[in-house]
């Protein structure tokens, strides 16, 4: 029985789907057999993110309403062996689908994978309530700013409402230079507020606007920084102790040593 | 715990101790013991402790006082049915907006020093007024 993650923020725009689709590529290339759903329905782009749009045939709903079986609606990733994604249905809502049903199919798809990583759309309602249902841990994603740390501390109180405890945290689209001049929110300013464990911090990277257009997903970038955060949040997950990377690497001299390759 | 209590009380004036018995030894209390979320509210017609942070989106109001031990994020609000003699006190005193009574109150716009002590806010001579916390000094 593997074990189901969901990935949700509360705000939209935070890097809930990217760190779904790094996560899960992530955990396929060290030989996991993964699972990503897209519960984002009506609203769909995992499938953008993976590159895989042109390949679905059925989707969730498809499945929770009976007209076809979950292994037809599987798509298999065209990268990582071991990575499949259940796509999201584009032209239904959330109320195709009920939370009973979303659990049953968790545990349906948990039966055959090691991972299953739930895509949850932005929000706290239906769409929220259904990416919830048939997940055992949750990680929440956020990025340095006042508004995603409000909606963060709102969502970490429905999950444990919903008995969901102990969430991991996941800091985005951090940037080291205007923490430093008193910018953005640090790391311990959001921790301070929202009281749960770190998973990891990922650097702003526009190597990652790239990646999501060409459908491939950072984490695959061996140079890439926020590529390296998402690897080191994979380890975790798997219960390695990693430790935090070195979020100062803006400086010229940092820069020009990894040009040179010293990294 | 009540035993307690009085053994510490005797030793204060009459006048005093009456006057602690009337504003603030109330059975109508209760304990919360976490901290408040956003989106999360207590509404209670008497005493609210909190073992944990009132969090920037949570709300307590209460009919006595709220004493928080944490920091006080969020909008508290005391004394919520008229009662001007309530008061708030939280280790670190940084709330939205505090209420007391129909007092409403919140932080100058301006940048201004984030308490790191516990502080308490009561209402004196007609203005919410908001000191450092000392256990010995006047009630």
């Amino acid at each position: 029985m593997g074990e189901v993650i969901v990935v949700t923020s509360g705000k939209g725009g935070v890097g809930k789907t990217t760190t779904t689709a790094n996560l899960g590529v992530g955990l396929a290339a060290l030989g996991h057999k993964v699972t990503l759903i897209d519960a984002d329905i009506g609203l769909r782009n995992l499938d953008v993110l993976l590159g895989l749009e042109n390949r679905i045939v059925y989707d969730l709903t498809d499945v929770t309403g009976g007209r076809c079986r979950l292994k037809q609606a599987l798509i298999k990733d065209k990268h990582c062996e071991g990575l499949h994604l259940l796509p999201a249905s584009q032209t239904k809502d959330k109320t195709a689908v009920s939370s009973e049903e979303m659990k049953k199919l968790c545990q349906d798809v948990a039966q055959e994978f090691e991972y299953v990583i739930v895509d949850c759309p932005a929000g706290i309602e239906q769409g929220f309530r259904n990416a919830i249902a048939g997940a055992d841990k949750a990680i929440v994603v956020t990025t340095p700013e006042v508004a995603a740390v409000r909606d963060a501390d709102r969502i970490i109180g429905l999950l444990e409402a919903a008995e969901l405890r102990n969430p991991k945290l996941v800091i985005n689209r951090f940037r080291y230079k205007m923490v430093q001049q008193k910018d953005m929110m640090s790391i311990e300013d959001i921790i301070d507020i929202l009281a749960v464990d770190l998973l990891g911090v990922v650097p702003e990277d526009e190597q990652v606007v790239v990646s999501t257009n060409k459908g491939e997903p950072v984490v695959q970038d061996e140079r890439s920084r926020s590529g390296q955060a998402f690897r080191n949040i994979v380890q975790r997950i798997k219960g390695e102790a990693v430790p935090l990377m070195n979020l100062n690497q803006n400086g010229m001299l940092s820069k020009l040593r990894r040009i040179i390759g010293l990294k | 715990m009540a035993s307690e209590a009085k053994k510490e009380t005797t030793s204060l004036p009459e006048k005093a101790l009456s006057e602690i018995k009337s504003n603030f030894i109330d059975s109508n209390t209760i304990l919360v013991q976490r901290t408040l979320r956003a989106g999360q509210k207590i509404h209670f017609n008497g005493n609210v402790v909190i073992l944990g942070d009132v969090n920037p989106g949570a709300e307590v109001v209460a009919a006595g006082n709220i004493i928080v031990m944490g920091n006080v994020r969020g909008v508290v609000h005391a004394g919520a049915e008229g009662n001007t003699q309530a008061m708030v006190m939280a280790f670190r005193l940084q709330p939205i907006q505090l209420r007391i009574a129909n007092h409403i109150t919140r932080p100058p716009d301006e940048e201004e020093m984030p308490g790191t002590y516990p502080e308490v806010a009561r209402i004196k001579d007609g203005v919410v007024t908001i000191e450092a916390f000392s256990a010995s000094g006047e009630r």
